[in-house]
Parts: C-alpha cells; sequence; structure tokens
C-alpha cells in the first residue's frame, strides 16, 4: 500500500506540474521583456573567477582564512552566474519572439541569440553546480570560466540582433564599465 | 450505469479508440505520416490493438486466457509506439538548438535507464493483484510503462521549461495528452497493482482510465486538427539604453 501511495503522489505531482506548464506557456511572452535584463559588471565577475587570482591567495593566506575568503569570493561568483542565467532566460524569450520577424537577417540574428543564449543557460546551469561544489571544497576551484565566454558571445548576438532589429536603440547586457 | 459492460462502459472503450484511429488516418491523408510517422503509426495501431482486445471481450467464444493473451500483445505494441512517440517529440523539440540538443538527448537517455531500473525495483516489490500469473504480470507491467512514461514526459517537460524553450504546437499538444493520460493510468495502475482493490474499484478504475483516454483522444484532436493562431511578427522593442557604452564595453571584451 505504502508504495501505491507514493506512485499516486508521484503521479499527482507530475500532472500538476505539466498542467503548470501548460499554463506557463500561455504566459511566455511576459518573460520577452529586455527591461528585466540585468546588467552584470563582467570586470568583477573576471576577477572573481580568475585562477591566477585564486591562487595568489592561496599563496598568501593561511588555510582556514583562505577558505573562508575563497567561500565569499565563490557566493558573490554564484550571484553573478545566476543573473547571467536569467539575462539568458530573457534572451530566449526576446530571440524566440524575434524569430517571427519578417526579414531573414533578423531571424538568423534572432537563431544565432537563441542558440547562444541557451549555451549560456546549459554553462550557468552547470557553473552553479561547480561553484556550490567548490564553496562546500574550496580547494576544487569554481570553472566558470565557460560562462564569461559564453557570456563574451552573448553579448555579440545579442548587439547584432539589436542593431538588426532597431539600429538606433541598443540592448545591453554588460554594465559600463 | 458504472458497470461492466453497460452502454458507457462500451462507448469509453470503443469512441476513444475510433477517434484515434480517424485521426491517425486523417493525419495520415495529410501528409502527417513524413513529419509524425510514429504518432500516426501509434493512432492507427494502437486503436485497432483496442478494438481487438473490446471484441475479445464481448465474445462469448474467446476464453479469458485468449483474451489476456490478446490484452498482452496490445499492451507490448502500445508500449513500443509510445516510447517511439516520445523519442520523436524529443527530437522535434531539441533539434532546433543545436547547443542544447545532445545534452539533451543524453540526459533523457540516462534518465529513462535511471527509471527502467527503478520501475523494475518497484515492480519485485509489488504484491501482486491476482493470483493468475497472466493478469497481475500485465497490470504490473502496465505499471512499469507508466512510471517510466510519465518520468520521462516530466523531465522532458522541466528541461524545456528550464531552457524557456518554446514548443511547436503539434509536440506541445502530443505529449500533454500522453502526460495528462500516463499519470492518471498511473496513480490507478499502482493502487490495482499494489493494493488489490475490490472489483467494484477496480471497475470504477477502469472508467477513469477509459475517460481520461478520451480527454486526452480530444487534447490531440484539438493541438493536431485546431490550427493554431498565427504567429505575430516581433513587437518587442529593444529598450533604450546607451549604445556608446555598450558597444565600447563588448569591443573592450573582444579586444582582451
Amino acid at each position: 500500500m505504502t508504495l501505491a501511495i507514493f506512485l499516486v503522489v508521484f503521479a499527482v505531482i507530475t500532472l500538476f506540474v505539466i498542467l503548470r506548464v501548460s499554463v506557463s506557456r500561455s504566459l511566455r511572452l511576459r518573460s520577452a521583456n529586455p527591461q528585466r535584463i540585468e546588467p552584470i559588471d563582467v570586470e568583477a565577475f573576471r576577477n572573481l573567477v580568475n585562477p591566477a587570482e585564486n591562487e595568489y591567495l592561496h599563496r598568501q593566506l593561511p588555510s582556514a582564512e583562505f577558505r573562508r575568503v575563497q567561500r565569499e569570493r565563490l557566493r558573490a561568483a554564484a550571484a553573478y552566474v545566476r543573473v547571467a542565467g536569467r539575462n539568458a532566460t530573457v534572451l530566449v524569450a526576446i530571440g524566440q519572439a524575434a524569430l517571427t520577424a519578417g526579414d531573414e537577417k533578423t531571424a538568423e540574428a534572432a537563431r544565432q541569440l537563441v542558440d547562444s543564449a541557451l549555451l549560456l543557460r546549459r554553462n550557468t546551469t552547470f557553473a552553479l553546480l561547480r561553484i556550490n561544489l567548490a564553496i562546500a571544497w574550496p580547494a576544487l576551484g569554481s570553472s566558470a570560466a565557460p560562462v564569461l565566454s559564453g557570456y563574451e558571445r552573448l553579448n555579440g548576438s545579442a548587439m547584432l540582433l539589436g542593431r538588426l532589429q532597431n539600429p538606433a536603440v541598443p540592448v545591453r547586457i554588460s554594465s559600463a564599465s | 450505469m458504472l458497470q461492466a459492460h453497460s452502454f458507457l462502459w462500451n462507448y469509453l472503450w470503443v469512441a476513444p479508440n475510433l477517434l484515434v484511429f480517424f485521426l491517425g488516418i486523417l493525419l495520415w491523408k495529410r501528409g502527417f505520416n513524413r513529419i509524425l510517422p510514429s504518432f500516426v503509426a501509434f493512432a492507427i495501431l494502437t486503436a485497432l490493438g483496442d478494438l481487438a482486445a473490446f471484441a475479445a471481450d464481448i465474445i462469448p467464444s474467446v476464453s479469458a486466457q485468449n483474451f489476456w493473451l490478446v490484452f498482452w500483445a496490445e499492451l507490448l505494441l502500445e508500449t513500443l509506439l509510445k516510447f517511439l512517440v516520445i523519442g520523436e517529440i524529443l527530437s522535434h523539440v531539441f533539434d532546433p538548438y543545436p547547443s542544447i540538443a545532445r545534452l539533451g538527448k543524453m540526459l533523457v537517455s540516462g534518465f529513462g535507464a535511471v527509471l527502467v531500473l527503478l520501475a523494475g525495483v518497484i515492480a519485485g516489490f509489488a504484491r501482486g493483484d491476482s493470483v493468475v500469473h497472466i493478469v497481475a504480470t500485465a497490470h504490473l507491467l502496465e505499471q512499469t510503462v507508466f512510471i517510466v512514461e510519465s518520468g520521462l514526459i516530466i523531465f522532458l517537460f522541466l528541461f524545456a521549461a528550464h531552457f524557456r524553450l518554446s514548443w511547436d504546437r503539434i509536440s506541445f499538444g502530443i505529449l500533454l495528452g500522453l502526460g495528462i493520460s500516463s499519470c492518471e493510468h498511473l496513480a490507478t495502475w499502482a493502487m490495482v497493482a499494489n493494493s488489490s482493490p475490490s472489483e467494484h474499484v477496480r471497475r470504477l478504475f477502469d472508467f477513469v482510465n477509459m475517460a481520461t483516454y478520451h480527454v486526452a483522444v480530444l487534447v490531440w484532436f484539438y493541438y493536431l486538427l485546431v490550427p493554431g493562431k498565427a504567429p505575430k511578427k516581433s513587437t518587442i522593442r529593444l529598450p533604450e539604453t546607451n549604445l556608446a557604452v555598450w558597444n565600447r564595453e563588448v569591443e573592450r571584451l573582444l579586444h582582451q
């Protein structure tokens, strides 16, 4: 009977999730709002995930102090990665909406943007996992470099799409330095 | 009314299968067999299989043993086709996005293997609801199939939701129908296979199963035959932010 209850609960939760996804599918366009993009200070992020910086701190600080500092740095990096991931999902929505644009150039730019944004979303997911592991064991390192390179590629795609859609109006996902 | 072989019973067994059979034929005629070969095969062949099981149930000369053999054959065919349909939808959802297609397919394969293992273990712990081996194992197979099926469907929905992937109307409709049907069937078959309910409760479960399948068939009709709204041209305007700063930042990054 316990097994039956477990399976019934699983089935009910699954059905609930499916219906919820179905409802949110019709509200998808709400997320395609460029205003929801939060600019990120790429330089600060780059500094936080710089292996040379980690190595320097490791050499200069006592082990206990290094672990404490490293955990703080990793938490800050995780916050940046989360924002990058959220920005990527907004850009996926914007790109998918722009796929319906009439001209071929804009549609192609939108396809590139969606692909780059998905790659970034994937990388942020993995990077967050690695960062959380590294918070538990600071010696592992954060391995967030793919996120940075993905973000740079995404910048290029978003800018290209922005220029094609409206040459006078840009979209910005990195903050000014 | 809620008795075996009542009008409602016969309707709920026959009508959804006739509807899904005609849906399959209609889709075939409209050339959907090139886009959705597995779903078209599923619609036509499972309908025929289920109708054969219905015929075996009502024809007095068919023995109980032979009825269960027909039921088993239909169950195996339906299982195979359903997993082919899920694979087909998987390709439709992921293939347009090369950056996550490989990851998605790899995760689905891994998760599917875990689900099969888990469903096997759960079946091993199940008590079985009948002393007749062919009946008890058929119910256990139903439970096993629906665990794997609903697990794969929820994984697909969550993966697509995580990446905010847009679904095409047809893939979404097919998976929604399969999802609703598999979740409800999993719940009822789990109760049947593990808690030995009374004959009356089991009959009620049969009605619920058939009614849910009917709903799933109507969902497929709606999503596959009723045309969706024509996509509007993108009206999203990019925000009025500082182009100069944005360009400077990108160029600085590119030149590093």
